[in-house]
């Protein structure tokens, strides 16, 4: 039995080092994903992997990337984080050294971007990620990793200031975020905002991540501010508006973030998700021009419709919009598939230099400060659900309805 | 026997060591070093678990504490990793003494579940105070040498098992951890001091689960409540345990290799059906806990006792096992 | 701060309805089989579900179907004991933790048949019960009585008088008191072992199944829920003392009472850190739970 061991010992040792050796010559871009599959974040990571698959599709639908008059189609290669960092960087190394892909389209989360970037950044491998909106990331000043989702402190003061335009205006806010990164980091946007805004912020509060918060708004509802802003998750946004009608408190206005812009949201609350403001970046409607890929964002919103049963978020837009800054840098330095440690290194330089329209807007990524390789091409937008659909109600250049405003009591609907 | 098994530990033991000469590809290193890292937790968790026979489902609390220990001390005190890395351990083992005087004097499910409670809420405190980094975690300064951290995580966990072998195998303290497993009164008018004992069989799996998590946080760079002080290491050590075999040293070291050789492969050769592999790994523990109760080493051990000396009990501990494996279908109608 | 005290406490003894409805079948469970389930936020996941599919196909308010559910979840734990019962039964030393893995393992594989089959969005599933709430003025201050929270806490208390006359005043509930008790004895006295635990189990999954729509009313569904109920769920268990129906109740209103005080009068991002330190003092203070009941 102990030689029994032994043999499953190396029967193991087999199936690791008996890993095919790719050649280096290809006539396909081999690109990497690396996103949440599986675990606590399996949501954004889905929602993640379809806005990458949906730029490979439309490429490849279009015969590949053109680079010097030959068209090269794009190959994506997945590999699941788990939610977790440490999988996430064995995700990069296995990509980087076993698929020897071109460049890596990044996670959803920040706390694995963040064990990612090191690895990527070790092996010279570019990566983009549609998703991850933590201003830590930037703050690390990875020379490697680049993110096409402006950083929520970058877009949260908008709609803030949206909503103090509106009349009569606001006075009070309740500002309540959810025990995460990503959404701790939303609430701070917005009590920054707030206080810039000369809000008076009645209530500020952390609450543990998944927990049913009506004790908390019950109190937030006898303070009776104006406005009340929520930084979550999904199904906690589901929980939210739930709870708030279940008291019976109805605020002039509730402001979370783009999750709202989802269409499963609006699905799931039906009519309690009316008239809720929400952050984003792009919506299906968003008046945007381009000539790579989709001519705007509706076009996007049409295939991504076909595609999924669903027009797509922001999250989504975000990703396939890393697929263009991608082949956009590509085709401007003429790279060819089986990119070598000086090709990807031009590569770097010329996403700095990017700054082209796209369905999504302006991806222009900064080279310096605080938002370093994040996206601040784009204008935030404060966006509203009107009659099931996401509408921009500011700031004023784009907006496409007049908020309403005060809110419509629960009760009424 | 012994000799051929001694035999056999120091082949394996030398193809270890030399393998990063022949494998350079930085993967492999990587899932071997994690590898490795699995085995060192699920004998470390044994100690306490197996043969002292208390279930300690917070076991990933000493992980996630080494872990900030080292992430707190390099990144805010500015200790060179070498230093930082014992108090890593160190900082386990006190909160295992501490928290070891009122909690080990509970048994059996209630144990379980104020090991779990207390984990759960040292998560929680790293959720809420400053010096964590809180729900954003904490980053560590990227040093990203595949042979260094493989080198110090099979070096750790070889003295780990080297030391534990010699204390449960060879040394009298074995034992009385399971006099104290099978019959903790019986253990203490034997002149026993069951309380003593658990606490040092406690502070023995805190210390070297405290250190693998300093490494960890060093190898990984980045770490945050969800993934060091999460469910995910108290989770998988009871699976790999319970799977390999409880009670033994090579138990839980088979299965850790098995089962994080079953989720490597596939997560990364099969990574289109994630899901399935839930679904497959759920199973895979369901089934494994019906069909072989003793875990993989123990039913090995045990079918290779009965077939060469029938006359002959196996182990003491499971004569009493085998009776009630057979008693059972009968029971049962 | 003091005049919003009688909503604190309202807003705890709603969340405490909830809780006993998780709890409640659970401590049952463990009474009888001595089985620590981990599945058993996948199972209230699988009547979500259930709930929401039956409300989507038929627009029929969820309420109705709970009947059915229990039914259906009825015959599926009916089916499953067995099984529970030879792994629980059939091995050496640590049983306990043989159900323990034994029901982990089941969790994960119903996380992921449920992330494959349900998709990994989150939702609601809307009720007649959804709209509207009483609003009492008692001394002038406002207390807000969500309606469907209510209609929770009748639920949780109706299970909790049902399972307490079918345990009190039943041959059925005589001989699960027995099997509780003393297993080799109630089997001498004629109490069939097997089918009994079959039926308690049975019970149990209908029960948290049923919960499972309630809870898709009140709070949201999703593929991954099953985990956070499972916490609630141990949590108050334990503090009634595991196996102790009669204590569950109460420990589910201090946990809900807790939480609310918390997040109403102290900083709310402290709320689970005062659950869990609260779980394990009194866990080492009166490990038999609050009344020291426990088995």
């Amino acid at each position: 039995m102990k030689f029994g061991f032994v043999r499953v010992l190396l029967l193991i040792a087999a199936l690791f080092v008996a890993i095919p050796v790719h050649a280096e010559q290809r006539n396909f871009f081999k690109i990497g994903v690396i996103t949440e599959l599986s675990g606590d974040l399996v949501t954004g990571g889905n929602i993640t992997k379809r806005g990458y698959d949906l730029w490979a599709q439309e490429v490849n639908a279009k015969g590949g990337i053109v680079i010097q008059g030959k068209k090269y189609p794009v190959k994506l290669v997945y590999a699941d984080a788990q939610s977790n960092p440490a999988a996430g960087a064995a995700a990069a190394e296995r990509l980087i050294t076993q698929e020897k892909v071109d460049f890596i389209l990044g996670p959803y989360s920040s706390g694995v971007t963040l064990a990612v970037a090191p690895v990527v950044d070790k092996y010279k491998i570019p990566m983009i990620t549609g998703s991850a909106e933590s201003p830590l990331i930037w703050k690390n000043k990875f020379k490697y990793t680049f993110g096409t989702i402006p950083p929520i402190n970058f877009t949260g003061a908008t709609s803030i200031k949206t909503l103090t335009e509106m009349k009569p205006a606001p006075k009070t806010i309740a500002i309540i975020g959810s025990n995460d990164a990503f959404s701790k980091a939303t609430a701070e946007a917005y009590k920054t905002a707030a206080e810039k805004a000369k809000l008076k912020i009645v209530k500020f509060s952390i609450v543990p991540s998944g927990q049913d918060m009506t004790p908390l708004l019950s109190a937030v509802r006898s303070m009776k501010p104006d406005v009340i802003a929520f930084g979550g998750h999904d199904e906690e946004h589901v929980k939210f508006v739930k709870a708030l009608k279940q008291i019976g408190y109805t605020p002039k206005a509730l402001l979370m973030h783009c999750g709202i812009t989802d269409k499963a949201f609006i699905d799931a609350v039906g009519k309690d998700g009316e008239q809720i403001f929400g952050t984003t970046c792009w919506t299906g409607t968003a008046k945007t021009k381009s000539n790579v890929l989709w001519p705007n964002a509706a076009a996007y919103a049409a295939a991504s419709q076909k595609a999924f049963n669903n027009p797509g978020d922001y999250t989504q837009g975000g990703c396939s919009a890393a697929g263009i800054a991608f082949q956009t840098a590509l085709q401007k330095i003429g790279a060819k598939p089986g990119m070598d440690e000086a090709m990807r290194t031009k590569l770097i330089a010329a996403l700095e230099q990017i700054d082209v329209q796209t369905f999504y807007g302006r991806v222009k990524f900064a080279t310096s400060g605080e938002f370093y390789h994040a996206n601040v091409g784009l204008d935030p937008l404060t966006v509203q659900i009107q009659g099931g659909h996401v509408k921009t109600v500011g700031p004023k250049a784009s907006v496409e309805a007049p908020a309403i405003y005060p809110m419509k009591d629960w009760k009424s609907r | 026997m012994k000799n051929r098994g001694a035999t056999i530990l120091a082949i394996i033991g030398a193809a270890l060591l030399i393998l990063p000469l022949v494998v350079h590809d930085t993967f492999v290193l990587r899932v071997l070093t994690e590898g490795v890292m699995w085995i060192g937790l699920a004998i470390a968790f044994d100690v306490i678990a197996g043969y002292t026979g208390y279930l300690n489902f917070g076991h990933g609390a000493f992980f996630g504490i080494g872990a900030y220990t080292i992430g707190i001390l390099m990144m805010q005190a500015n200790l060179p990793f070498w230093a930082a890395l014992p108090l890593g351990g160190v900082a386990a083992a006190i909160v295992a003494l501490i928290a070891g005087i009122p909690t080990l004097r509970l048994k059996g499910a209630y144990f379980a579940i104020a090991t779990w409670a207390l984990s759960r809420a040292i998560q929680q405190l790293a959720l809420n105070v400053e010096f964590t980094g809180g729900p954003d975690g904490m980053r560590l300064e990227a040093f990203l040498n595949p042979q260094f951290f493989y080198y110090l995580m099979l070096i750790t966990v070889g003295a780990t098992f080297a030391i534990l072998w010699y204390l449960l195998e060879r040394a009298p303290f074995g034992l009385k951890l399971k006099a104290i497993r099978e019959d903790e009164e019986g253990a203490k008018a034997l002149g026993l001091n069951p309380t003593k004992l658990k606490m040092q069989s406690f502070i023995l799996s805190a210390l070297p689960t405290g250190i693998l998590g300093g490494i960890y946080a060093y190898w990984i760079t980045f770490i945050d409540p969800s993934s060091t002080l999460g469910d995910l290491v108290s989770d998988q050590a009871v699976v790999m345990v319970v799977f390999g075999g409880m009670g033994t040293l090579f138990g839980p070291a088979l299965g850790a290799i098995l089962i994080f050789a079953f989720k490597t492969i596939f997560w990364a050769y099969l990574s289109d059906f994630q899901l399935l592999y839930l679904i497959i790994l759920g199973a895979l523990i369901a089934i494994s806990v019906i069909f072989i109760p003793n875990g993989l080493w123990g039913t090995m051990v045990k079918r290779k006792a009965g077939a060469t000396r029938p006359e002959q009990k196996a182990e003491p501990a499971s004569e009493p096992a085998a009776l009630s494996a057979v008693a059972a279908p009968e029971e049962g109608n | 701060m003091m005049e919003l005290l009688p909503q604190a406490l309202t807003d705890g003894i709603l969340l405490g309805g909830i809780y006993i409805t998780i709890a409640i079948a659970f401590s049952l469970t463990y009474g009888v089989m001595h089985v620590i389930d981990f599945a058993v936020g996948e199972w209230i996941m699988f009547g979500a579900f259930t709930g929401y599919y039956l409300n989507k196909w038929t627009g029929l308010d969820p309420f109705l179907f709970l009947p059915v559910i229990f039914v259906l979840y009825f015959g599926v734990g009916y089916v499953i004991q067995p099984v529970i019962h030879r792994v629980l039964s059939g091995t050496k030393g640590n049983p306990f933790l043989m159900g323990l893995v034994f029901t982990f393992g089941l969790a994960i594989m119903f996380r992921g048949l449920a992330l494959t089959a349900f998709g990994f969005y989150s939702n609601s599933i809307p009720s007649a019960f959804s709209e509207g709430s009483f609003d009492l003025e008692p001394l002038g201050l406002t207390v807000t009585i969500p309606t469907v929270r209510l209609v929770g806490l009748c639920y949780a208390l109706a299970i909790t008088l049902i399972l307490h006359y079918l345990l009190k005043k039943t041959n059925f509930g005589l001989g699960v008191r027995a099997l509780a008790q003393h297993k080799d004895a109630a089997g001498l006295m004629g109490v069939n072992s097997k089918r009994t635990g079959s039926y308690v189990y049975g019970i149990y999954v209908g029960i948290s199944a049923m919960t499972g729509v309630l809870l898709g009313c009140i709070l949201s569904i999703g593929a991954q829920m099953g985990n956070e109920y499972t916490i609630f769920a141990f949590f108050v268990v334990v503090l009634a003392g595991m196996g102790y129906l009669a204590g569950v109740p109460w420990a589910a209103l201090l946990l809900g009472l807790v939480q609310s005080i918390f997040m109403i009068y102290f900083n709310p991002s402290h709320t689970l850190l005062a659950v869990f330190a609260i779980l394990y003092i009194i866990l080492l203070i009166s490990p038999r739970g609050l009344f020291g009941k426990g088995v």
